[in-house]
């Protein structure tokens, strides 16, 4: 007990808060990862606070996180730091992040983060989402110390506001995923998934935001596609940046669906969100970690950090569920990752699947990446022909001998 | 043939040289000791077991996993079936370790295709496994399930673990330490030759005292006339306390090695600079380098930071510590030139006398 009381003493002394910046004076940024932004901007306009979004990422943007960060840093973080100090030099004065201590190096990151940007002059006061202590809690304290917003109203729209739009733009996602490669009309899906992405961006009222899902099924299910069109599915997995940040990633999903193949993604963004936010009794369903640690038991006794069971877990969960490859993906010296991809290699002998791992960071190229993908997907669909054949031979066996 | 080796290696347990052997072996070899278990070590590490060892795994994994699956492999070809690889995950609420030594069991399980016993221990307090519950554990997977006899060989670790803590705290190097640990002797301080320079080696034990992948760096210092202190010297107290008084936290588990080392002896100005040794691509170590680095260079601490991979040649390695060294002794001869300590030896007789005049008036 005593350690416990000493550590929060020790977090409370490092991350002070800084009460000298009037809530009307602040203005809000914080790093990008994928999608997040739509639903956050929604969340903390509403509350009544300006905000300055970061420039997206690019290459150029990565090159200043790597001038300011060490040398064995993953790459996140190095986005992540790019991020800060572009919305700092736009005039954000407060930046927000959330961290989960004990995970890997990503509980070290707003910790570096502070020492760095200190160094390098700026001045600013950190919010830092801690999500292992308490999840809702801490969220609703960070945002009340940000805005000091006295009215439920305003929390009510901006939390309703902020969910539905990641609900909606997620199943946007999953639809762009189903459509994309069966469209008759290459880029119909492409189209329609930005032009929904606009409206998602624009809308601006409780209402609409909760129309927004339904809009979005049927906006989608009028393009035209050819449902007999035998398409392989690939299971994309790995660690959760790299997932979510289409940047990170050099958009793997769109030159997979460009290659004629359905994607799933281990994980959306509005999962992660519900995931975390829920109090863990209103579960009724099995979550994704409890149905991967089930799915892992052959492989791993426990968990140990990161993203690891994940992983493990969903590379066996794909197996048994029809997916004919997986794919793995993660930035340069990741530690979990590193662990599961050892594994990885059992589980897909012994599950029989195939299982690639491709490895991201600063010096990535994309054209590298395309014709290992390429190599990836002919033997995946090979494999699907192959076993679609074994099983028409066995069915017209079984009709000869009946 | 093959009955008679399981019969021989039936009472005995394979512990690999590496990882958590440099930090807690004389616990381990007191506890199974206590319980009637004999105890196989592995070879030294050579470059041929770290190529066996790299043959197993990913080729991205850091070098010291590299090693470990090489130990656990050398074990196996020696014929030992029952092997103790323990998951490490946390030691105190929140302080972690690193992933791959909390997923060390994992990863042997499905890189190594051999059948063999793993005794595969958790200790993870964020979760409220004690220590207490990692002694059971290991007892209970080997099919011990007296409480009497496993109190008393938890005692019996714990003494030999307490020896060898206070022999190395008292500033013996680490294999003698650990020799007159498992004879159950306390051997007092040697007469310590003082050597003009001193420097603290940031590293993990795993690292460091293994004298392949370090290339034995403390005996190369010692040649040069360089006193090393480790982590090993500094007490679990003393490096917490450092810590704080830096003003950061403690996050890693195995961090006191490192971090604690470094500061306690960078707040106590008793060294000269600092030299880390860290792994290529090691994640923690690549953060704590950079944390220590940040308080040296406000201090004007000079500080090296060595990495290896088992690639790394030895001629290379040198060169860079001697000339860390050769930088180290100008700047302290500078120092001390700078603070009049050094007096010029007066070169004639009249200049002598003239100097021990000018004592005694300065005396008076």
């Amino acid at each position: 007990m005593n350690e416990l009381k000493q550590r929060k003493e020790q977090k409370n002394r490092f991350f002070q808060k800084d009460n000298t910046i009037a809530a009307k004076d602040r203005i809000v940024a914080w790093p990008r990862m994928g999608n997040i932004d739509l639903a956050l901007v929604a969340l903390v306009s509403s509350l009544g606070v300006k905000i300055v979004e970061p420039p997206p990422n690019t290459n150029e943007a990565l090159e200043i996180g790597v001038k300011n960060s060490i040398e064995g840093i993953c790459l996140p973080y190095k986005l992540n730091l790019a991020n800060y100090i572009m919305a700092l030099e736009k005039g954000a004065n407060t930046l927000m992040m959330f961290q989960a201590p004990g995970s890997c190096r990503f509980g070290n990151y707003t910790k570096m983060a502070q020492k760095t940007l200190k160094k390098l002059g700026y001045k600013f006061d950190m919010v830092v989402f801690d999500m292992y202590q308490s999840k809702m809690k801490q969220t609703l304290q960070a945002f009340w110390h940000v805005t000091r917003c006295m009215n439920p109203y305003r929390y009510y729209k901006g939390f309703s506001m902020g969910f539905n739009k990641a609900f909606a733009i997620d199943t946007a996602e999953r639809l762009l995923f189903y459509t994309r490669p069966r469209e008759l009309n290459k880029g119909d899906a492409e189209r329609c998934y930005k032009k929904w992405y606009k409206i998602i961006r624009e809308t601006n009222s409780v209402l609409g935001c909760k129309r927004l899902k339904k809009q979005v099924i049927e906006d989608f299910k009028q393009i035209p596609i050819d449902k007999k069109k035998i398409v392989p599915k690939v299971y994309l997995l790995g660690e959760f940046f790299v997932l979510l940040d289409p940047y990170a990633n050099k958009e793997i999903e769109k030159t997979l669906g460009d290659l004629g193949v359905e994607v799933e993604r281990q994980i959306f963004f509005s999962d992660w969100l519900e995931h975390v936010l829920k109090p863990s009794f209103l579960y009724k369903k099995e979550s994704h970690r409890e149905r991967c640690v089930r799915f892992a038991e052959k492989y791993m006794k426990r968990a140990i950090g990161g993203e690891t069971i994940e992983t493990v877990g969903d590379t066996v969960f794909a197996s048994k569920n029809g997916i004919d490859g997986v794919i793995h993906i993660m930035p340069f010296s990741c530690m979990p990752e590193i662990v599961s991809q050892n594994i990885l290699s059992k589980v897909s002998r012994e599950e029989d699947i195939p299982v690639m791992s491709l490895v991201f960071d600063e010096q990535t190229g994309k054209a590298g990446y395309q014709t290992r993908i390429e190599a990836f997907i002919d033997l995946v669909k090979r494999k699907k022909m192959k076993s679609k054949i074994k099983n028409e031979n066995k069915k017209e066996e079984m009709l000869a001998k009946c | 043939m093959k009955k008679d080796n399981t019969e021989i290696y039936n009472n005995i347990i394979g512990i690999p040289k590496a990882i958590s052997y440099y930090n807690n072996y004389p616990f381990y070899f007191g506890f199974f000791k206590g319980l009637g278990f004999d105890i196989l070590l592995s070879d030294k590490t050579t470059t041929k077991l770290i190529n066996e060892g790299s043959n197993y795994v990913v080729s991205d994994t850091c070098l010291p996993i590299k090693v470990f699956v090489g130990h656990v492999i050398n074990l196996l070809e020696k014929g030992c079936n029952t092997i103790f690889i323990p998951s490490l995950q946390s030691t105190a609420y929140k302080v972690n370790n690193c992933t791959k030594i909390r997923g060390l069991p994992e990863i042997i399980r499905n890189v190594i295709d051999r059948s063999f016993k793993m005794i595969e221990p958790t200790l993870d307090k964020t979760n409220n496994i004690s220590f207490k519950d990692f002694c059971y554990d290991t007892a209970h997977q080997l099919d011990i399930f007296d409480e009497n006899k496993i109190e008393v060989a938890i005692q019996y670790g714990w003494s030999i673990y307490n020896n060898f803590q206070q022999m190395t705290l008292a500033g013996i190097p680490f294999e003698d330490a650990i020799k007159y640990a498992i004879e159950n002797k306390i051997v007092s301080k040697p007469i310590e030759i003082v050597k003009p320079l001193s420097v603290v080696i940031m590293a993990h034990g795993y690292n460091l005292f293994d004298e392949r992948i370090s290339m034995s760096l403390i005996k190369k210092l010692e040649k040069m006339g360089v006193k090393a202190y480790t982590g090993l010297n500094v007490s679990k107290q003393d490096a917490i306390s450092s810590i704080e008084k830096l003003g950061e936290i403690q996050y890693w588990a195995n961090e006191l090695d490192l971090t604690g080392a470094a500061a306690y002896y960078m707040l106590n100005n008793k060294v000269d600079g600092i030299i880390a040794l860290s792994a290529f691509g090691c994640g923690p170590d690549s953060l704590m380098v950079d944390e220590i680095q940040y308080h040296a260079s406000e201090k004007g601490l000079p500080m090296m930071h060595l990495t290896i991979d088992e690639h790394t040649g030895e001629a290379g390695f040198i060169t860079r510590v001697e000339a860390f060294v050769d930088m180290l002794i100008r700047r302290k001869r500078k120092i001390l030139k700078d603070n009049n300590n050094i007096k010029r030896l007066p070169s004639s007789k009249r200049e002598q006398t003239a100097k021990k005049d000018d004592k005694t008036v300065s005396f008076v």
